[in-house]
């Protein structure tokens, strides 16, 4: 491929002549057409797509987690394996699957089997609808925003779950702490959410992406945009039980939380679960707040702009999720855990009030148009 | 031709899967497989919502079911501990009034439901965006608006809200009548939520 006709493809991309040209439409294109091979082809190909990147982004997530760490604290990490130990989560993983799988006793064995699952389809569903570039997306439904937060219902009654059936107080006061944490930071993230959803009118992942054609949500929303930024990262850092908001998991008191009685596979599928939310909620937060795949872009600098999209969506989209992906576990490593009632105090004292207010004050922009750029969806 | 095959088929697979979870929901013993076999169910009604191109339904009944009402009864179980139903033999009375009732209702039912006729919109076809179509209706205040029923659900759900704040709380502001008693005297100058209170005084400021 020739730069000019990346140049072409990047500013057609950009211009949203591939909208809507997800996975789901083309199969259903092949099954109108009577092409029965192809749709099974792509049906194949998406569900493949989606195994790969989970295995992937966990295996690269875990390992940048611990070099992360271990630079944060002047050590080196992980350096026996490969290259500066790039293939220990390889040789971790292999460790894991080769693991004897215990059940406990008295667990209620089929709760005990179940929960994991629960957990990583509510993972995996997400993954599903986050467009990932213009032409790259598994499908793109209508209420995008609200199946996102829907779906997050299942990964709680996975913890739950998991915690209820092992038998064991520790997983239990663990699951609990989980399920009260998760559904309190719920509503500063939808609220923040919410904001988005006011400013592009559409519930739909891919008109939100866009509608910021003009400029990124966090900065053209006039300061709302911002400010529910925030409250959304430091909402979802809490949903997916991260420091400084890992108290299920707290290792000083509850030895390992919801999953302590859990070894083997089906463990690796909660720690699995736990670091593909990573990536989920980072980028939920790039498509909402960040432009998505949308290239960056300077007002009428048409030099810089034709540069910028260059690059491809699929990049831009990979890097604003890493950007947030560093940040929440810069945060990992710069706060320390929150007690309980401070964890509550914080959401609903500090952030839902800021969250209902800044709501409200976005309510205002929307409908005054006080904001610099127009709008392209309507 | 093929994609109705394909979709009788999966209206029947989630019509079954549907109806096994339910009769699941009332036969098991355990009260937390009774609570997933409820989140199933819901889930599994999702689908036929979303068969139906609600989809806004749809997402609407998993993130109210199975994220609010479902996660509640587990919380619910959890916290009174009563995980197994233990009564095993019932008395002959109760299992005859039991059936008397269960059948009334299965009559009722089933005859309310036959005997109302429903307007089947054959022809119609489901709006492209209903989250936006059922907005408008929802805060639209001319004919074949819902603002005023919207608003009115919304003070019940604020009252039942207070209702639960008063129940839970456990001290009371000074002067308040109504409220369950607490155990320390006045909450303003006591409860700090961010302050140490191991101290001996329990937290109370001095």
């Amino acid at each position: 491929m020739t730069a000019t006709s990346l140049t072409y493809f990047a500013i057609a991309a950009a211009q949203g002549a591939f909208k809507n040209v997800t996975v789901s439409e083309r199969t259903a294109q092949a099954f109108a057409d009577g092409s029965w091979i192809l749709a099974i082809v792509y049906i194949v190909v998406a569900l493949g797509g989606l195994a790969a990147l989970v295995t992937l982004s966990g295996l690269v997530l875990i390992y940048v987690e611990r070099k992360l760490a271990a630079h944060f604290q002047c050590r080196l990490g992980p350096m026996r394996v490969g290259w500066h130990g790039i293939f220990q989560t390889v040789a971790d993983a292999v460790k894991l699957l080769l693991k004897e799988d215990v059940i406990p006793e008295k667990a209620d064995k089929a709760m005990h089997l179940l929960a994991p699952f629960l957990s990583m389809m509510a993972t995996v569903m997400v993954l599903g609808v986050l467009p990932y570039s213009p032409i790259l997306q598994i499908t793109d439904i209508n209420i995008g925003v609200l199946f996102v937060t829907a779906v997050s219902g299942f990964g709680v009654m996975g913890i739950l779950l998991g915690g209820w059936s092992s038998n064991n107080k520790w997983s239990m006061v663990g699951a609990m702490r989980a399920g009260a944490q998760i559904i309190s930071y719920e509503i500063s993230a939808t609220l923040a959410l919410l904001v988005v959803v006011l400013f592009s009118g559409s519930l739909s992942l891919a008109e939100i992406v866009q509608s910021q054609d003009a400029g990124w949500w966090i900065w053209r929303a006039n300061g709302v945009g911002f400010v529910s930024f925030i409250i959304f990262v430091i909402a979802v850092t809490a949903e997916i039980n991260r420091t400084p908001f890992d108290i299920p998991e707290g290792e000083s008191e509850l030895a390992a939380g919801f999953h302590t009685e859990y070894s083997g596979l089906r463990f690796s599928f909660f720690f699995l679960a736990e670091f593909i939310n990573m990536f989920v909620v980072s980028g939920m937060t790039a498509t909402l707040f960040l432009g998505g795949w949308m290239p960056f872009h300077i007002g009428a600098w048409a030099g810089f702009n034709g540069f910028m999209d260059l690059i491809p969506p699929v990049l831009w989209f990979t890097g604003k999720t890493s950007v947030v992906i560093f940040l929440i576990m810069w945060f990992r490593w710069t706060f320390p855990r929150l007690r309980v009632d401070q964890l509550m105090y914080l959401e609903w004292k500090v952030l839902l009030p800021i969250g209902f207010v800044n709501l409200f004050a976005a309510a205002v922009v929307v409908l005054y148009n006080l904001y610099p750029f127009p709008i392209l969806v309507p | 031709m093929i994609a109705s095959a394909i979709y009788t088929v999966l209206f029947y697979a989630i019509a079954a899967g549907t109806i096994l979870l339910a009769l699941a929901v009332v036969n098991t013993r355990k009260l937390l497989r009774a609570a997933v076999a409820l989140m199933g169910a819901l889930s599994t009604t999702a689908g036929l919502y979303a068969m139906l191109d609600a989809q806004f339904l749809a997402g609407v009944q998993v993130l109210v079911y199975v994220g609010g009402i479902v996660v509640l009864i587990v919380f619910a179980i959890m916290l009174t501990r009563s995980g197994e139903l233990l009564e095993d033999n019932p008395t002959l009375k109760r299992k005859l009034v039991g059936a008397v009732i269960s059948i009334g209702f299965l009559v009722s039912s089933v005859g309310a439901v036959w005997g109302s006729p429903f307007a089947i919109a054959s022809a119609g076809k489901a709006p492209a965006n209903d989250a936006l179509m059922i907005g408008k209706a929802l805060l639209d205040y001319g004919p074949g608006g819902f603002v005023v029923p919207f608003e009115v659900i919304s003070l019940l759900l604020l009252a039942a809200m207070l209702g639960g704040i008063v129940i839970a709380r456990k001290t009371p502001p000074t002067g308040q009548p109504f409220t369950s008693g607490g155990d320390l005297p006045g909450e303003a100058e006591v409860y700090h939520p961010l302050s140490q209170r191991d101290d001996e005084t329990g937290g109370r400021a001095s």
